[in-house]
């Protein structure tokens, strides 16, 4: 584990070490990668959508105004890169989890109802409109805070308080028909 | 047989909080990406070539992208920063935003919001540093659309090619 502050990292990338960007990857791939994977449905997606992020950011790196803040603004990036995925996506024909490794792991990891369970989060999540998901996802699943929200998203606290509120009463209305179905 | 209120609302977020790993390969293929920018000039395409198919926007959008001379904040960094006008004519549009990264593709950045100067004419002028940059035209929060006036820059984003600009470090 590479215990190097997120500030020191980011002057040694300016300073001209292009490998230690890796440090950063490393460090903030994962949880990324969720918000990409839950935001755009689908891996290929989001594996575009996360990369993206990535080389934008070190392309932007001089212009991060709080190294020490990296990740946060780091995020910023990848939640306007999976806004920009996803309207191209929604030109697209509709897909989720199109997703063989996330399936295959699934099944060996989870009973088959819990998998069930989790496909048909996904699936509700899908159907929630893109700016409800995002809310949703930063609030509950990310943990932020609406002064936070705002903040990333440009959207005012109000604002985000009924799209999160709408995404939680679609959830379940969603999640309640497909279990009485 | 799982009910869904309140409560279930934590077994949900329980759900999606589960991590997503992406494949070992990941972090190679990031790094790899980040090693070409770093060592690669843009490349320019003619600005000449025709307009991707995915263009619809019926505005007819002209212009330019205009440098003056003189840099307008005082200061280390604001010193080498130059004015730069962005002009676009979209007679439809609601809202017209510049976004580049300049301001980390961040759509909502205020100071990069176009104002509309009247006939369809959308312009701002903003602090630019020296370098090579890469921006577009975001048309009421949805349509992407590049400067027809300026060159594109070949390695296309998503499918959407962007507009380069290039400002000089003159005293």
């Amino acid at each position: 584990m590479d215990g190097r502050a997120d500030a020191l990292i980011v002057e040694q990338v300016l300073a001209g070490d292009v490998d230690a960007f890796a440090t950063l990857v490393a460090r903030y791939r994962d949880s990324c990668a969720r918000y990409a994977m839950h935001m755009l449905g689908n891996r290929e997606d989001a594996d575009e959508a996360l990369q993206d992020a990535f080389v934008r950011a070190y392309r932007s790196l001089g212009r991060c105004e709080d190294p020490e803040r990296f990740g946060a603004w780091l995020f910023r990036i990848l939640v306007n890169r999976c806004r920009t995925a996803g309207a191209r996506r929604a030109r697209r024909s509709k897909t989720f989890l199109a997703d063989d490794e996330a399936l295959l792991t699934a099944s060996e990891n989870h009973p088959a109802e819990q998998w069930a369970w989790r496909e048909e989060i996904d699936r509700a999540l899908a159907e929630l409109r893109p700016e409800q998901r995002e809310a949703f996802l930063l609030k509950y699943v990310e943990g932020m805070g609406y002064e936070e929200m705002a903040e990333l998203t440009g959207v005012g606290v109000s604002a985000l308080k009924m799209r999160v509120m709408r995404a939680c009463d679609r959830l379940r209305v969603l999640l309640k028909e497909v279990r009485s179905a | 047989m799982r009910d869904i209120n309140d409560t279930k609302l934590e077994a949900i977020v329980s759900e999606l909080r589960r991590p997503a790993p992406f494949d070992a390969t990941f972090d190679r293929r990031v790094m790899r990406a980040v090693r070409t920018v770093a060592t690669r000039p843009l490349r320019l395409i003619s600005p000449l070539m025709p307009m991707p198919r995915w263009r619809v926007y019926s505005a007819f959008a002209a212009v330019a992208v205009a440098m003056l001379a003189v840099a307008i904040l005082p200061g280390r960094h604001a010193m080498r920063a130059k004015p730069v006008q962005f002009v676009l004519v979209a007679p439809q549009a609601k809202t017209v935003q510049v976004v580049g990264d300049f301001n980390g593709w961040d759509p909502s950045h205020a100071e990069f919001a176009a104002e509309n100067r009247g006939g369809g004419v959308w312009s701002l002028t903003a602090p630019i540093p020296p370098g090579h940059h890469r921006y577009g035209f975001l048309v009421d929060d949805s349509l992407w659309v590049p400067d027809p006036a300026a060159p594109r820059v070949a390695d296309e984003d998503f499918g959407k090619p962007n507009s380069a600009l290039v400002v000089e470090d003159t005293p």
